[in-house]
């Protein structure tokens, strides 16, 4: 099977970075530098993540893109030849919820492939959880689950979902 | 002086000792315009902080030491991004015939300097 290329986007803080750390096998390629805005961390991503994971004998690789809006040329560079996307938000910051439904709607107009909204911080009530989210976003149901992106076994679960969605669209009906 | 004017000053005699340049942006390493002289600052900002930051990786991943520069050069000229220190940035654009010995010369001399300021 040909490796997947899956982009990992959404807002600054949603958890981008750290849900490729907890998921890559291999060593990952990342690109922090120190943040100069109050966004809640001291590093931020400027050029992208990488990392590569099995799983169920599938090969994919993540491509992490920065949050913020003024490094829309990356989330363009990045989803070049992209199969499939999860977009992360954070559930316990509703005030991203805009931005991540825009940045959604920019990145299928400009890559139209199967996608999974994770709603991440599952961990940390009060959080909204993937229904409401679901609902918030128009998304249906079954493409908004939830996560927390530091943990391996719940990590995977967006692109668990992801794959389903993929190979149930390629499936012969 | 406040650090924005010393910024500035800074940047004028960059520019003094580079005409040729086509235009300079002082950014955060985060890509947030600092100082400038460019109408697409905000872009060329971000643009400059990627570039530094996929450089420091690509240099560190094939074992190439330090990053002094990253330089981009199209058919009509060049566009070459240093590190300032820790927090910023200095992009410079220059046309095809400059000379980029110099340039590399004066502008890590006023990357040190900006990076002083910052």
């Amino acid at each position: 099977m040909e490796p997947i290329k899956i982009v990992v986007s959404g807002p600054v803080g949603a958890g981008k970075s750290t849900f490729i750390r907890t998921l890559s096998e291999t060593e990952i390629v990342d690109t922090d530098a120190r943040s100069s805005e109050a966004i809640g961390k001291a590093l931020t991503t400027v050029a992208m993540d990488y990392g590569t994971l099995r799983l169920d004998g599938q090969l994919l690789y993540l491509f992490g893109t920065p949050g913020q809006e003024r490094f829309d040329f990356m989330w363009d560079v990045l989803t070049q030849g992209a199969l499939g996307m999860v977009l992360l938000v954070r559930g316990d910051k509703p005030e991203g919820f805009p931005q991540a439904r825009r940045q959604l709607d920019y990145l299928l107009s400009q890559q139209p492939v199967p996608y999974v909204v994770g709603v991440t911080r599952q961990d940390r009530p009060p959080v909204w959880g993937p229904e409401e989210v679901a609902l918030y976003m128009g998304q249906p149901p079954e493409r908004v689950v939830g996560l927390n992106a530091t943990d391996p076994g719940s990590a995977v679960t967006p692109l668990l979902r992801l794959l389903e969605l993929m190979l149930g669209a390629d499936a012969p009906s | 002086m406040t650090k924005q004017d010393q910024l500035q000053q800074i940047l004028r005699e960059l520019k003094q000792a580079l005409p040729e340049l086509r235009s300079v942006v002082v950014a955060s390493t985060d890509g947030l315009p600092i100082v400038h002289d460019s109408a697409d600052a905000p872009r060329v900002a971000a643009m400059a902080a990627t570039a530094l930051g996929l450089g420091k990786r690509i240099s560190q991943t094939t074992e190439l030491g330090a990053l002094e520069e990253t330089i981009v050069r199209g058919n009509q000229g060049y566009f070459v991004v240093y590190a300032a220190g820790e927090k910023g940035v200095l992009a410079l654009a220059a046309p095809s015939g400059a000379n980029l010995g110099l340039i590399h010369l004066e502008a890590r001399e006023f990357a040190t300097r900006l990076a002083q300021v910052l």
